[in-house]
Formats: structure tokens, sequence, C-alpha cells
């Protein structure tokens, strides 16, 4: 899932670039005509409102919700095809907002225990698993010094409503390490304003990096296996601690074929189905 | 609970110290858990030098979940608590918390303190008639 | 054998003369070129020849072309079986024993109530479901009529011809999976007869049987559960031995069942009294509530339960079975108390 998602990423990125390239030839074009009209005239360059415009068509930004891609076994295609159709229902229903590990939410689900039936909890994402209708996310939060954590499922009919704050991602696909991190990198105000993100735009890559706890934490999140990113290290470790987690590097399991799933294929028909059936 | 030494002033927990974990690794509440009280009642608020620790737990199995009866060891005498809220994962879209939490509640149910201070969740409230008076000071639901 | 005796004649011209007793009189009277002839003779001891062997490539594409191409218009063909001299059709009683389905195990995925209360469901799909034989009561058992019901169509190749036969007989292409069904005499359906998912209906409840996942030579503890010895406190060598066997010199003997390591897995199993959720009639599927034996793309038995408790909501099936000609059914049936995906947020 990890690959996969920075593949999309990639695919957005090179998708701007294209954009970008378009636009400075679009740009010389327009004061080369200019020149060759009337040499000796000043004619101020075109602003490149075209461009513009014709921008929000192009660069959407194109995501696939990473529950719809299979798994890897030897299953009929046909069980994650009618999956998909029961999911495709639902999304009818309940709008499931473009979000990712980092972003903030604010989910509310109906609860009979709840005053007015209702139940809102806001929280950054910190773990996105399960796979077709089984697809959940883990929110965090930080409550009168509470660490409180609610697994949510995406399809679950209670839920009402699903609002992104603050669609951004983060330097790792998996957040778990906040449990082990001061509490200030996980504590998001209710009342939070949602911040709009123009459709066109990529999505911001928050480059925080978090200070912990002392140790011991929940797992050790030095070694190799979970390739932590967003942790300074460097505040809580000696460089001989980090040197002695390298014991447990692996790093033939990058040659390993078995392991290779390529999804970009699969998820660009994907893509296409669900917005097919979307539309209708 | 975590040992925390956050919580003392930072010359102290620069000192040398041997790192390990004194709270119990995620799993639900079961005898001689270390708990953390989350209510104003002045015998789960006063600091003593040993953590208050689940000497019985009022199940079938042994293991308590959000809404189960325990007896703690707390300051050197028994007292009965209500767990609410506790760090192994229950049921989805319920709340997993940081700590185990519990209340200290009277024999017949009524809470010692007088205010509820962490937040707890809204699936307590099943047990309405029994605590309705634990429920009635709580200040915050999740 | 004669691989044998012919790779000792091969070694040379030495054995030969005292392999020749084995050589036909026939045959001998020709023999002077020696090995060839002899081989020759090994060969024609062979009672069977390989299907394609006198085939060439272009002609085994064309056959097996052919073949699927004529099963899928035999199927089709196979569609209104009420029409071209159907059987009589009887009304259901308490009695009655329905036919049941082969359906291949797709995999798992929740479903939600209207309650809000998550459940997971097994689906099962209905691939070529065929009546294949009806057996007449005084023939089976005397008690009871039987069909045999066959799921899968397969490749006629490499299958015995007495196999083939059944199929050709009712018209039908060849089956991966035979199964027998005991049904009362009201419930008998024609060979040939396509059975589909609608057989049964969301709400009832079914009996699943199936090889459960082989698990290979196991020990106690993961075969019965035993609890093994402690890991420390002076063990040697036995941390998962099954300890005694039993009493000593009374009975001087294990008595018999004695739960002891071997083969796990790999046997039938069945689970009863699983509820249908939810049934789609477009793709054959049957979504049943929890796990059922077997691995995926296993083919697995689906009967109405025996369980007295659940009877009553077995009433009145279709019955025989369901036929497409009978009634025209949603693409999608549903239990009365599961959420559907359109329907709207739960309050």
């Amino acid at each position: 899932m990890a690959a996969c998602t920075q593949r999309t990423g990639l695919l957005l990125r090179n998708l701007q670039f294209q954009n970008e390239r378009m636009f400075s030839v679009f740009s010389v074009r327009l004061q080369a005509v200019g020149s060759r009209d009337e040499p000796p005239k000043f004619t101020p360059p075109a602003k490149p409102t075209i461009v513009d415009k014709s921008r929000p068509e192009e660069a959407v930004r194109r995501f696939v919700s990473p529950e719809f891609i299979p798994p890897r076994q030897r299953t009929n295609p046909l069980k994650f095809f009618l999956e998909r159709k029961d999911m495709i229902q639902r999304r009818k229903v309940l709008n499931i907002p473009e979000f990712y590990v980092g972003s903030v939410l604010s989910v509310t689900m109906s609860d009979p225990h709840a005053t007015n039936n209702n139940r809102r909890f806001v929280g950054i994402c910190i773990q996105r698993s399960g796979k077709g209708l089984g697809g959940t996310f883990i929110l965090r939060n930080i409550i009168d010094g509470q660490g409180v954590e609610i697994c949510y499922e995406l399809y679950n009919p209670q839920i009402k409503r699903i609002e992104v704050l603050k669609l951004e991602k983060r330097l790792d696909d998996n957040l778990m390490y906040l449990r082990d991190a001061l509490p200030e990198y996980s504590t998001f105000s209710f009342d939070m304003k949602p911040i709009h993100l123009p459709l066109t735009q990529d999505v911001p890559i928050n480059e925080q990096k978090v200070r912990m706890k002392p140790r011991p934490w929940s797992k050790r999140w030095e070694r190799p296996k979970f390739n932590i990113q967003g942790i300074r290290f460097d505040l809580c470790l000696t460089p001989e601690q980090m040197e002695h987690a390298q014991k447990w590097a692996e790093p033939w399991r990058q040659y390993d074929m078995l392991k290779e799933y390529d999804t970009s294929l699969l998820e660009e028909k994907i893509f296409k189905e669900v917005q097919v059936e979307l539309g209708k | 609970m975590a040992f925390s030494p956050m919580a003392l002033p930072k010359v102290l927990w620069r000192t040398h110290y041997r790192p390990f974990s004194v709270s119990t690794v995620v799993a639900a509440i079961q005898k001689l858990t270390r708990v953390r009280v989350v209510d104003n009642s002045s015998l789960g608020n006063t600091p003593y030098h040993r953590a208050p620790r689940v000497i019985h737990v009022y199940t079938k199995n042994g293991f308590g979940k959000v809404g189960d009866t325990v007896l703690l060891a707390i300051k050197g005498q028994k007292k009965k608590a209500l767990i609410v809220g506790h760090k192994m994962p229950g049921p989805r879209m319920s709340p997993r918390f940081d700590s185990n939490n519990v209340v200290l509640i009277e024999e017949n149910g009524n809470p010692t303190g007088t205010r509820i201070k962490a937040p707890i969740p809204t699936q307590l409230r099943k047990l309405e008639g029994d605590y309705s008076k634990l429920l009635a000071i709580a200040q915050r639901f999740v | 054998m004669a691989v044998w005796s012919c790779r000792l004649l091969r070694l040379g011209d030495v054995l030969i003369n005292t392999a020749a007793v084995t050589v036909p009189r026939t045959r001998a009277q020709t023999s002077p070129e020696g090995v060839s002839v002899v081989i020759g003779c090994v060969r024609s001891l062979k009672t069977s020849t390989w299907w394609d062997e006198h085939l060439t490539a272009d002609n085994m594409e064309f056959l097996k072309r052919e073949v699927t191409e004529n099963f899928k218009d035999l199927t089709e063909a196979r569609l209104n079986p009420l029409k071209d001299e159907a059987w009589p059709r009887h009304v259901w009683d308490e009695q009655s024993r329905r036919v049941g389905l082969v359906a291949v195990k797709l995999g798992m995925m929740p479903v939600w109530t209207k309650s809000g209360d998550r459940h997971v469901v097994t689906m099962l799909q209905v691939q070529d479901c065929h009546v294949i034989k009806h057996i007449p009561k005084d023939e089976y058992n005397g008690t009871s009529a039987a069909l045999i019901v066959g799921a899968k169509n397969v490749s006629p190749f490499h299958r015995s011809s007495e196999y083939l036969e059944q199929f050709h007989n009712a018209g039908v292409p060849p089956k991966q999976k035979l199964t027998t069904f005991s049904v009362t005499e009201n419930a008998v359906i024609k060979p040939g007869t396509p059975l589909y998912a609608a057989h049964f209906r969301p709400g009832q409840y079914v009996d699943l049987t199936a090889k459960t996942i082989g698990k290979g030579f196991q020990g106690v503890m993961k075969r019965w559960g035993f609890k093994g010895q402690p890991a420390t406190h002076g063990q040697t060598k036995t941390h998962r031995r099954p300890g005694a066997l039993g009493p000593g010199g009374d009975p001087a003997k294990v008595f018999k069942g004695k739960k002891m390591p071997g083969k796990m897995g790999n046997i039938y199993d069945t689970s009863f009294g699983l509820k249908v959720w939810r049934v789609n009639t477009k793709h054959n599927i049957l979504y049943v509530n929890g796990s059922v034996p077997g691995h995926r793309n296993c083919l697995v038995k689906v009967r109405d339960t025996i369980l007295p408790r659940h009877v009553l909501k077995n009433r009145n099936p279709p019955f025989p079975t369901f036929f497409t000609d009978d009634e025209e059914l949603p693409e999608d049936l549903y239990a009365d108390d599961l959420f559907q995906f359109g329907e709207p947020t739960l309050e």
C-alpha cells in the first residue's frame, strides 16, 4: 500500500510538471507571434490566463481510495467486483472524501448513547487499513490530556459525515509512532475550521518531524523495518544506538520478486470504473 | 499507566536510570494491572509510592473491559472501581485510550469523587440504571 | 515390469537371447534386427493410448475450441427445462427434502444489519450447477430417492469414458464435482436441469459441507488443543508433547479414539445452520453468514439445514427448485433486517 500511494504521488507530480512545461511553451509561442507581426513595436507579453483556465480540467488530482485496490491473492476477481459495486452504492449516499494518513478529519456517526444521537470526533488519521468493504482508518486526538483513538469503518452505515479539515500527507504512511511522541503533535481542537485545498493543487506534504517521549516506546521505531522518516532520532538516541538498530536491517528484502505488486494498471482501471459508476 | 519521567523536572529524568516499561502492554484489565484513577477523589489523587493495582476482576473470565467492575489495592486499602477505558482496542467505532482508566466507586455503585477528569466512552451509557450517578458527574463523552 | 524388461533388453545383444522367451513367436521369427523389434513388442502390451497421440497440433486446437463452444451451447439449450416434457411438479409439504447446490467459495466480506450490527458473510458462487442423475428410491436405499448434482464445467480430455458417460446421458458438459443429495420422491428433478442461487432465499438457513484446509501432520497441541508443557522450570525436551496416554496396568491398553498426533484437515466438515443474508441472482452468489469450511475457490455442498430450530424459517421454498420461467427476480434479494448499501445512513 505504501508503494502504491507513493506511486500516485509521483504520478500527480509528473502531471504537474507536464503542465508547467505546457505553460512555458504557451507563453513562448505567444511572444513569438507578437514579434513576427510587428517587429519594432513593443507588445506586452500576454498574461498566461488561458493556461490557468485550462488547468482545472487537466490537473485535477486523481485519487483512488486504497481500499479499492484488491490484495494480491488467488481470489476470483468477481469477488472484488461485487464488493466494489456495494462500495460505490454506499459512496453515492455518503461522500467519502479524499484523505491520507496525516490528514486531519472530523467524523460524525450516529450513536444511540450520545446526545442528539450524534457523536463527532476530530483527529489526525494515523493509519488506513483493510480492503474492500472492510476498509478502516484510525483517528487520534488528545482530549483533556487523555490520548484517544477511534478506529472507523469506512462503509459502516452508522457514519453520517466525514469531513477533511486539513488535507495533507506526512513523511510516513503510518503514524502509529504518534502514540510515543509528545502530546502536542496529536492535539487538535474540535472547533478547527476546515482549510480548503483547491482540487487542482497537489496535496502538500507536511515535513514535520516529531520529538518523542523518552524510551521505552511501544515499538522500537528506529529499527529499519519501520523506515520512519518523521522522528527526530537525533534528540532521543545516540549515534551508537542508531547504528546498533541497523543490525535488524534486511537489505535482501528489496530483491524479493515475490513481494512485488505493481498496482498502477489496476488503479487506472478501477479509477475509471468508479468514476463511471459514481457518475450514473 | 506508563511511568512518565516527563512529569518530573528535566534534570531529574536526565539522570541515569534503566529504561523499563511499568505499563501493562496493550491488553485488557486483569489482576495486577496498574491503573490510572481519573476522578477527583482524594484517595485516587494523593501521591503514594505504590500505583493502584487491580487485585480482582468481577467477570467470569477474569478480564475486564469497559463497564466491568474491579477491586483495587490503592494506598494500602481495598476499593472497588469501574473501568472506563483501556489500552486494548475494543470493537471498531469505539474509542481506545492511551491508559487504563478507572473511576472509584462505593459498594453501592455511587462514585467516590465528584468529577471525572478524562473523557469516557458513550457505550457506558448502557449501564445507565446502575451507574447513573457516575455518568452524571462525567465531564465529557467520546 | 514391462518397462523394466525393456530397459534390460536395451543393454545389449547379449541379453536378447535370454529375454527372447518373452517375445511372442510371431515376432521371434522376424527378430534378427534385435532391439527395435523387442521394444515394439513391449509397447504392444499397453492397452490405452494418450487421447491426443495421433492428433496434430492444429486438430487439437480445433477440438478444444469446438468442445468449449459445444458445451456453451449445451448449457444454454438447457436453460428452460420446463419446455421439453417436464417431469410432474408437486407441492411442498413438511416432510419434503429438496435438492441442494454445489457452489464455489469466493471469499468473505462484512455486512451490516439495519440495527447497525456487523456480521461477516462468505460469498459462494453457483457455477454451472446441473442435476446429473436421478436414482429412484428402490435403487438408492429404499427410503428416499437421490439426485446427483454436479458443478463447475471442466475439460472432457483426460477424463475416463465412464465418467463422461454420465454427463452425456444428462446432456450437460462434464463437471469437476459430483455430489449426491437424498431427496423425497416429490422433490425429484429431471436430469439436465440447471440449478441457481435463487434456489435458496434470504432469511433461510443452510448447512454447508466441504473439505477443510489440509494442515499436514500436526502435533497434539495444534490438532486437539492439548495444553503442552511449560517452557521452563526444568523441562527437558518436553514442551509440546501429549503426556500420558491413559491409565497403566488395569486396562493395560490405550483406549480407541485416543487423541494423538496425525494428519490434520483435508477431511469433510459440515457447518450447520448458517443464515443466508443475501442472494445475487445475476451472478448467482449466496451470501452465507460466518465462515465456511474449505479454502478459497473450493467446491462446497449447500443444502437446507436439518437443524430443528431453523426448520420453521425454511418453509415454502421454491419447490422442487427455482425455475427461471416461474418468476422474475430482482438482481439482489436481501434478508429483511439487512442494511442495503444504497439505503440512507442509519439513525
